[in-house]
């Protein structure tokens, strides 16, 4: 069931803007020049299979968006399937985002994790852009509706060491203000995942990569994993495939 | 005494043509070329004037025999310096290549002759310029006269070889009775 | 060869021959017996073979590029254009004076775009004669074949005697949909960069300019986010010759010793060409269709929107291979002048693709007047160590160092620091030196700098300042007002404008009528923008004095100034943009007003 509901959210997740798009048919929609295209992608960062000392899960990071160099309208989804186990992570965030200045872009809007349970709601501030050296950073405040607060910080970036084959490594910090004992959140730093990916664009729309994903929970949240009798880092071997449509 | 005639000729009545100062001392004997030789004017009994406009001349073909004088009266209608070059067609092929080394080297522009840098590069193998070897520097709103001892060759043309005017079709032919 | 369209076979075709429907798509029975220069032009949709592939097109009169309007310099014509499309559409006459509503740029003099099925009347005198070219002006329509030349006859006769002349449109075609290409750039604006800096280029840099200077230049560029390979932004062109691919090899006939008119169109989306004809030096007789002092060279930059009308004259009984590499090298357009149909030509190597310097950021040189300096015949003679900027192995006495103005070089405001001359740059160096006599057949195997096209040394490539106006400027009046039209970009977001703002957002630029006025465009990008403005020509500022060039596309290489003059002797709203057609589909397109001229009698009172 808690299955169905997280796919259904995936599923939406691609559903939305395809529908969108459908009923202006086109992809950039400007009757004459210079008016405001309305511009619609689907794009998947991450999307596949993990293997670790802990077993195989299936993982995705996908988002879809619609917009104008002004606004967007963004629909992202994040999560975990261990094979044959029930559903680890599942998120989905529904933000509109507008543009601040020539690199970055301030967003706010709903972020709602279903596991790992309990179930939270969450109100999110962020900014995203490319800081200097062409890297990639996205930084999100969020408030539950029980007034946790806590932050992210992804950052990425694209060392083309041809011009298909591409390294990306990727580090993604959360923080928290507080203990979040029912989520095995702690307070200060919670986790920290670094990643490094090698893809091969055969086209920019379609690069399988291969890769290592290293997880790691630190300080409080650490010990409560411990507590749980869960481990607290994971090294995975990732393979998958980066798609745009 | 034939060939200071040719000279005085040329600085009197053609003011702005240039004479190559190597044309004095580098001529001895001022042979004939293939297709005939410059003599003075009073040798002329037939006046032909050519109108150069940009790019182009009028008349486009002048009907001369073997052996006959002609007196040219070149007058530059046009806005651009322009060349009266007689010669068979693979004459101005050699002429154009040492008028686009003259225009690098600035002794000539678009529109004049720069006549203290002609006077100085005169090393760089400009001979075969100059009226005895039947050519003529015209600039805009001048005229410039060249008297011309014609012999027979199969192709003989009137040509403006400065880079560019011989392509855009400033050439006219002789043809011979 | 060309497809040609006179008023006889207008009328002829109007009067229902035939035979060349599939060239000419007309529709008997309106006006059978037209007056003298009607023509028919539907507008639909079809397909194109390029070098075998079928692609999808949108075109005029049934072909692309579409038929070649030949008229007379006097005559008025009479144009029905008929939207046999399920869209609308419009044809812009690119160069042409006239009545703003003739311009067919819809939103723009009160001209609005043909709806499906309806027929638009155009009607004007031809107030000039010249090379011109005329194309769709809606959106993503351009791009899929609606482009075609236009050549109007001097009423006096042609100055220059040609003995064959030929239309040559250039463009870039390619499958994907344009709306398509552009929703790819918007995400993406790298997206078709396929000559992206990587580690290779880094270990290569390393080792020919050391660490340090790779280091520093990599430095540069990406604290500014900028990417010094991005020249063309859409690649995946098939490279087309009046719509032929390479392969298809259009082919121009003539016999030895003949004068060729090319008469040459960039109808390019996106692609901005360096042109020449190996063994063939060129005589540019005519720049946008304006005569200009004939100049020889072996080769052009050539803007899209802009036209060049040459004369060669090929002696020697063999092929010669007409050859266009767009700036970022990622293919060619080539076609063939032969004596006999179905030679060919050797097909020359593609030369280095440029790398950007910081000059082209306008980093090093603060006010320098490129306008008026030779960048093509630079000469890189040197070519494995110009990057070590070893000045001793210059020829300073051939440099004409007198024709630079050092005062407008701004040399204080050079930060050098950031500039690092290890790994690179004598782009921003090497200016105006003339061409050498001395001949090397080894060609650069690096180019580096926007206006590096990799000439020879001892080549000449057109530079802008060789152009000189064929008559003397008609207004010699100083100009009252100068007017910054600033060209900016985020590539990041694939954003263009003009002064800030995108159009739509836009501020309108008015001037009186009558006027006199400088345009001076700062390119605050690191893409060249050619910029066209409807209805007038503007005169280039390139030090020609009272014989200015003049223009109706102006190519502001990056992070430079160029300015133009312009007389607003034309009433109307007329649109003003960059003719890159992303670009202006971004936003990089204004409205530019001249007021009418009733405002000006009155203010005389």
């Amino acid at each position: 069931m808690s299955r169905l509901v997280s796919l259904a959210a995936a599923a939406l997740s691609l559903a939305l803007p395809l529908s969108a798009a459908t009923m202006s048919a086109a992809r950039a929609q400007s009757p004459d020049h210079g008016h405001a295209h309305l511009i619609w992608f689907v794009e998947a960062e991450q999307f596949e299979l993990r293997h670790s000392a802990h077993g195989e899960s299936f993982a995705w990071d996908v988002h879809a968006w619609i917009g104008t160099d002004d606004w967007k309208l963004l629909l992202k989804s994040e999560g975990a399937l261990p094979t044959g186990g029930p559903l680890e992570e599942a998120e989905a965030q529904l933000v509109y985002s507008w543009r601040v200045s020539d690199f970055w872009d301030a967003y706010a809007g709903l972020r709602y994790d279903h596991r790992p349970a309990p179930e939270r709601g969450f109100a999110a501030f962020g900014m995203s852009g490319m800081a200097p050296w062409f890297i990639e950073v996205d930084a999100t405040a969020f408030v539950s509706h029980k007034g946790e607060i806590s932050a992210r910080v992804e950052a990425e970036y694209d060392l083309y060491i041809t011009q298909n084959l591409v390294l990306q490594p990727l580090v993604e910090v959360n923080l928290s203000a507080q203990n979040v004992r029912e989520r095995g959140i702690g307070a200060g730093i919670s986790d920290v995942e670094l990643g490094l990916r090698l893809r091969y664009e055969i086209e920019r729309e379609f690069a399988p990569y291969v890769g290592v994903s290293w997880e790691r929970k630190l300080f409080r949240t650490a010990s409560y994993a411990r507590d749980e009798g869960e481990s607290s880092g994971e090294l995975a071997l990732v393979a998958g495939v980066r798609f745009r449509f | 005494m034939f060939r200071s005639l040719v000279v005085a000729s040329a600085l009197a009545a053609i003011p702005f043509v240039v004479v190559p100062l190597s044309a004095a001392s580098a001529a001895p004997g001022h042979a004939p070329l293939p297709f005939g030789q410059a003599v003075p004017a009073s040798q002329a009994k037939r006046t032909v004037t050519i109108t150069m406009k940009d790019s182009l001349y009028e008349p486009k073909s002048v009907t001369v025999k073997a052996g006959e004088v002609v007196r040219f009266v070149i007058v530059n209608k046009g806005e651009l310096l322009h060349e009266f070059a007689l010669g068979r067609p693979e004459d101005h092929v050699e002429h154009q290549k040492m008028m686009a080394t003259m225009m690098d080297h600035g002794m000539i522009t678009a529109t004049a002759i720069d006549r203290e840098k002609m006077k100085m590069d005169h090393g760089a193998g400009m001979h075969s310029h100059g009226p005895e070897s039947g050519s003529v520097l015209v600039e805009p709103g001048k005229r410039a006269e060249l008297t011309w001892k014609f012999a027979q060759t199969a192709t003989l043309q009137f040509a403006c070889t400065i880079p560019g005017h011989y392509e855009l079709g400033m050439v006219g032919e002789f043809r011979f009775q | 060869m060309d497809t040609i369209l006179n008023r006889r076979t207008a009328l002829k075709l109007a009067a229902g021959a035939a035979g060349a429907a599939g060239i000419y798509a007309v529709y008997p029975g309106r006006r059978a017996f037209a007056a003298a220069s009607e023509y028919n032009l539907a507008v639909e949709k079809g397909r194109i073979t390029v070098d075998g592939i079928s692609s999808r097109a949108k075109m005029m009169g049934g072909s692309v590029p579409a038929p070649t309007l030949r008229w007379r310099e006097g005559e008025e014509v009479v144009i029905y254009a008929t939207n046999r499309m399920d869209e609308p559409t419009s044809i812009h006459w690119h160069g042409l004076l006239l009545v703003g509503v003739m311009d067919g740029a819809p939103g723009f003099n009160g001209y609005v775009a043909i709806q499906p099925g309806e027929t638009y009347t155009y009607r004007f005198r031809l107030r000039q004669s010249g090379t011109y070219w005329y194309h769709s002006h809606s959106a993503m329509q351009e791009q899929m074949g609606m482009y075609g030349a236009i050549v109007i006859a001097p009423k006096n006769g042609e100055k220059a005697a040609a003995d064959r002349d030929y239309v040559v449109v250039l463009s870039d075609h390619t499958r994907e949909d344009p709306r398509r290409v552009f929703a790819n750039l918007k995400a993406d604006p790298g997206y078709y960069n396929r000559g992206k800096r990587t580690l290779m280029d880094f270990f290569r840099d390393t080792k020919r300019d050391g660490l340090d200077a790779t280091l520093k230049d990599r430095q540069d560029w990406a604290e500014m986010r900028m990417d010094p390979t991005d020249l063309a932004d859409v690649t995946g062109y098939a490279f087309l010759v009046n719509g032929k691919g390479p392969e298809d090899n259009w082919t121009a006939l003539f016999a030895p010793g003949e004068r060729v008119r090319l008469r040459i169109v960039n109808a390019s989306a996106m692609s901005f060409f360096d042109v020449r004809i190996p063994g063939l030096p060129m005589t540019i007789m005519a720049a946008d269709g304006q005569d200009v002092q004939p100049v020889r060279v072996d080769e052009f930059r050539f803007g899209v929107g802009e036209t060049y009308d040459v004369m060669v004259m090929p002696r020697e009984d063999r092929a010669y291979t007409f050859f266009a590499e767009p700036i970022d090298r990622s293919g060619y357009a080539r076609a063939t002048l032969a004596p006999r149909a179905g030679m060919a030509g050797e097909i020359p190597a593609l030369r280095p693709r440029t790398v950007l310097t910081m000059a082209d950021m306008g980093m090093a040189h603060g006010g320098m007047d490129h306008g008026g300096m030779d960048h093509s015949s630079m000469g890189h003679g040197a070519p494995a160590d110009a990057g070590k900027a070893d000045h001793s192995t210059m020829d300073h006495s051939k440099m004409g160092h007198d024709k630079m103005d050092h005062s407008k070089m701004g040399h204080d405001k050079m930060d050098h620091s950031k500039m690092g001359h290890g790994g690179m740059q004598q782009g921003g160096m090497q200016h105006a030196m003339p061409a050498s006599p001395s001949k090397s057949s080894t060609p650069p195997d690096r180019a580096v700098g926007w206006g590096d096209a990799g000439t020879r040394p001892g080549e000449k490539a057109l530079a802008y300042a060789d152009l000189r106006s064929a008559r003397k400027n008609d207004d010699a009046r100083a100009p009252t007002q100068e007017i910054e039209v600033r060209l900016n970009g985020i590539m990041e977001r694939y954003m263009w404008n003009i002064n800030g703002r995108p159009f739509g957002h836009d501020e309108a630029i008015r001037v009186k009528y009558g006027e006199r006025v400088r345009i001076r465009y700062v390119n605050t990008t690191m893409m060249a923008h050619p910029m066209h403005l409807h209805g007038m020509f503007v005169e280039l500022e390139n030090g020609q004095g009272e014989r200015m060039p003049r223009k109706h596309v102006t190519i502001v290489p990056p992070g430079q100034e160029v300015s133009v003059i312009l007389t607003a002797d034309e009433p109307g709203e007329w649109p003003f943009h960059c003719h890159l057609l992303y670009h202006m589909e971004a936003g990089m397109m204004t409205r530019f007003v001249v007021g009418p001229k009733e405002e000006r009698k009155a203010e005389a009172k």
